[in-house]
């Protein structure tokens, strides 16, 4: 891997001087308590940005418009967007990985055509509507139901926890088809026009403050039969699929921006406090050096999977491995930010819209910190995961 | 980078795995010490030159092997005379066991001194060689997985040979080894415990299908891999700052690995009937020589922020907020 990274020195400088030249250096001021609008506002102009110079979908194929760029180069360009302090394309999380992730695998050539395109104009939002009220960690008991009417089905139900669908255009949705069948086996995948009559939606206020996620009420929602991705009752397939979207190089470039907001953590145990002393004590640096040996854990634990990645390996349980070992961190991270400088670090300031999870705003990254606990497969799934697969541990016994 | 080991080093991993496969039991008459050495081992390491990889092929290598043959129930003595002695005295003639020890330590019960034929004392900027008489060590009565020895007389050193220059070396693939070695022990008792725990029933099923021992197990087993990765990649880069790294993360989770890996051996695991001690106290052994992770800690504060608390490499970031 090391080899294959060294002949692409010139490709980083060109991707480090273009970041330079084109990243604005207010942008952290202009988005700190930005609106919404001005958030999106910023996200199109950004993404817009990235994709004139070839930068916006990485890992998309040429032939769907995107870069086409080997594993390698896009570990380049992911490691220079990070340390270069840019902003996360949040906005486009679910559209630019799990759309593709999902429509490349399974899709028709009209989903394809009528979908890919409009996602790298910028213009086209997605969510994604799986988890429900009562189905989070145990997905496959979701309750929402579509039923077929001739050329559509009709959908009834509820999801919740829906990042981003308040902007959102549409909507990765997975609803039970066949009731009698077993968990997984009766489940559907659609794509979900979310203009489509009979759709609530309900903003949810999150501790921090914000509203990122919401819930969506459907009555009686008409979904075309040709937006059913994937055959009938074999919608959880689909869903692995764009599961396991998730799981590329963002970890990378989230490691990668740890490394650097670590500067912001060391950057405030060096202000003094209110007796006019650095926070720079014996313990204070115990706990940085422990953040610091954790995050180069992170590090090498993440090359050693994309390394996997590379050279074409089945992947294992790393990516649980590596998930869970990021937001444990992060939490203690974040931790360690809101109680550096007393008092202080604890106030809940304003939202770096697009930020990284470590944006120096402690309190606020704290809070964050426990999604990644829980989103995305909880730690606790995680490790009943890596036990199973990983250590070859016993199944836990099924309920009665 | 990664740490996949390239077709070469499989092949020495492979071939030192195959001898280490003969040497994964423990005589009966050795059952219930607190330490064993495995002197053929050590001998065959010795003849087949796995004890050279360090100087002849490289500090990867020297590392890899003691990494492996940790995991190993028989002590061993690998890092003096596979790792440090090699790389830190180049030219320096090796045959045997080689301890180490610093030179405000000569008075302290120094692990492997009992078997070892030379003691290299790391002394500031340089290192001593002392070559070691017999009858000046007593060994000392200890329940480490190791054997220790004291000097029955404080050590002349005046024929000491000096190696100028070396001290800094000697501390860092010390705190290598240290690395390798624990990473080593550390996977052994955990696949040592998965073992256990997959075959030990309770309420009428393996305790390990039970979470609350599941999770840990998967915790010690994230830190076992972390741990072996940061000694790997201080090995191949050969860098002081590296090596701190591995040697503090190595320390810093073994509290946990040692707890849990007791506990989940039951009773069982108190015993000398029981094989676990023998990596446990290896760890414990190893840890202490290291110094201990605060220390640790505190030595990396010290070497990589003492002119203001900033990373050196991250200077170039605005990322000043407002
Ligand atoms: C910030 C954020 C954004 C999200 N965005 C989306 C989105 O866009 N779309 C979407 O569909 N969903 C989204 N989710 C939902 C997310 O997928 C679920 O929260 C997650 O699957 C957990 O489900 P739950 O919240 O119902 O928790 P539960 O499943 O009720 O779990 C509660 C607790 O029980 C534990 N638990 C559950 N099962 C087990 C077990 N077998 N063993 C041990 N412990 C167990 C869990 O680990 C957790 O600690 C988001 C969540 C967050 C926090």
């Amino acid at each position: 891997m090391l080899e294959e990274l060294q002949r692409l020195e010139p490709f980083r400088a060109e991707v480090r001087g273009w970041l330079a030249a084109n990243l604005p250096s207010d942008w952290r001021r202009r988005m700190l308590g930005a609106s919404e609008a001005d958030h999106v506002a910023f996200q199109e102009w950004w993404f817009g940005k990235l994709m004139a110079a070839g930068y916006g979908a990485p890992h998309w194929p040429a032939e769907w418009g995107g870069s086409g760029f080997s594993f390698a180069q896009q570990i380049v360009l992911y490691e220079e967007i990070a340390r270069a302090g840019a902003p996360r394309l949040i906005h486009y999380f679910v559209a630019l990985h799990h759309v593709p992730g999902t429509l490349l695998h399974w899709g028709t050539h009209a989903q394809r055509e009528r979908h890919l395109p409009a996602v790298l104009s910028g213009k086209e939002i997605w969510c994604q509507g799986f988890s429900e009220p009562n189905a989070g960690s145990d997905l496959a008991s979701l309750r929402t139901r579509a039923v077929r009417d001739g050329d559509h089905y009709v959908v009834n139900g509820q999801k919740t926890w829906s990042s981003n669908a308040h902007h959102a255009q549409f909507c990765l949705l997975l609803a039970r088809t066949d009731p009698a069948a077993s968990k997984s086996r009766g489940i559907s995948y659609f794509i979900l026009d979310m203009k489509t009559p009979g759709i609530t939606l309900r903003p949810i206020k999150q501790m921090t403050g914000a509203s990122h996620f919401n819930e969506i009420f459907l009555d009686d929602v008409r979904i075309p039969a040709e937006n059913l991705v994937g055959p009938e009752n074999e919608g959880w397939k689909v869903a692995q699929s764009t599961l396991s979207s998730e799981r590329g190089l963002s970890i990378l470039e989230l490691a990668e921006r740890m490394k650097q907001g670590f500067a912001l953590l060391l950057a405030d145990a060096r202000v003094p406090g209110p007796d006019g002393v650095p926070y720079d004590d014996a313990e204070t640096r115990r706990r940085l050096v422990d953040i610091h040996v954790r995050i180069e854990a992170l590090r090498v634990l993440v090359n050693n999977q994309l390394g996997a990645v590379l050279r074409g390996e089945a992947l294992g349980v790393a990516p649980s491995i590596v998930k869970l070992y990021y937001s444990d961190l992060l939490r203690d991270f974040t931790r360690l930010g809101a109680s550096i400088r007393g008092i202080e670090s604890q106030h809940l300031e304003d939202v770096l819209m697009g930020g990284p999870n470590e944006t120096g705003y402690w309190m606020q990254d704290y809070l964050y910190s426990w999604a990644w606990t829980i989103s995305g497969g909880s730690s606790e799934i995680q490790r009943n995961i890596i036990a199973e697969r990983g250590l070859g541990l016993p199944r836990e016994p099924a309920a009665a | 980078m990664d740490f996949e080991l390239s077709e070469d080093q499989h092949a020495l991993v492979s071939a030192l795995q195959a001898i280490l496969e003969d040497h994964s039991q423990i005589p009966q008459s050795a059952r219930f010490d607190s330490h064993w050495c495995d002197t053929d081992l050590q001998a065959q390491l010795e003849d087949m030159g796995f004890l050279d990889a360090a100087r002849e092929i490289g500090g990867l290598e020297g590392a890899l092997v003691v990494y492996e043959t940790a995991r190993v129930i028989g002590a061993v003595e690998t890092i003096g005379r596979g790792l440090v002695a090699p790389i830190a005295c180049p030219g320096l003639e090796l045959s045997g066991p080689v301890a180490l020890a610093r030179r405000d330590g000569l008075h302290l019960a120094i692990r492997n001194l009992p078997i070892a034929r030379m003691l290299l004392i790391e002394d500031g900027a340089d290192v001593l060689v002392l070559d070691l008489a017999d009858g000046v060590v007593e060994p000392v009565e200890t329940i480490l997985a190791y054997p220790y020895g004291r000097f029955a007389a404080p050590p002349v050193l005046d024929d000491a040979r000096r190696f100028v220059g070396a001290g800094e070396a000697m501390r860092k693939w010390w705190r290598v080894g240290l690395a390798a070695e624990i990473a080593g022990a550390a996977s052994a008792a955990i696949d040592f415990t998965v073992d256990y725990v997959r075959t030990r029933k309770a309420f009428g099923r393996p305790i390990g299908a039970f979470q609350s021992v599941q999770h840990r197990l998967v915790q010690r087993h994230g830190y076992a891999k972390a741990a072996y990765y940061l000694a790997m990649r201080a090995a191949w880069s050969g860098t002081a700052s590296d090596a701190q790294v591995a040697a503090c993360h190595a320390q810093s989770g073994l509290k946990e690995l040692l707890f849990d890996l007791h506990q989940f051996n039951g009773g069982m695991g108190m015993t000398n009937e029981h094989l676990l001690h023998f990596w446990i106290y290896r760890a414990r052994a190893l840890q202490a020589e290291a110094g201990g992770p605060t220390r640790a800690a505190l030595a990396i504060a010290a070497a990589r922020w003492d002119d203001g608390l900033s990373e050196p490499e991250e200077r170039h970031l605005s990322m000043a907020r407002s």
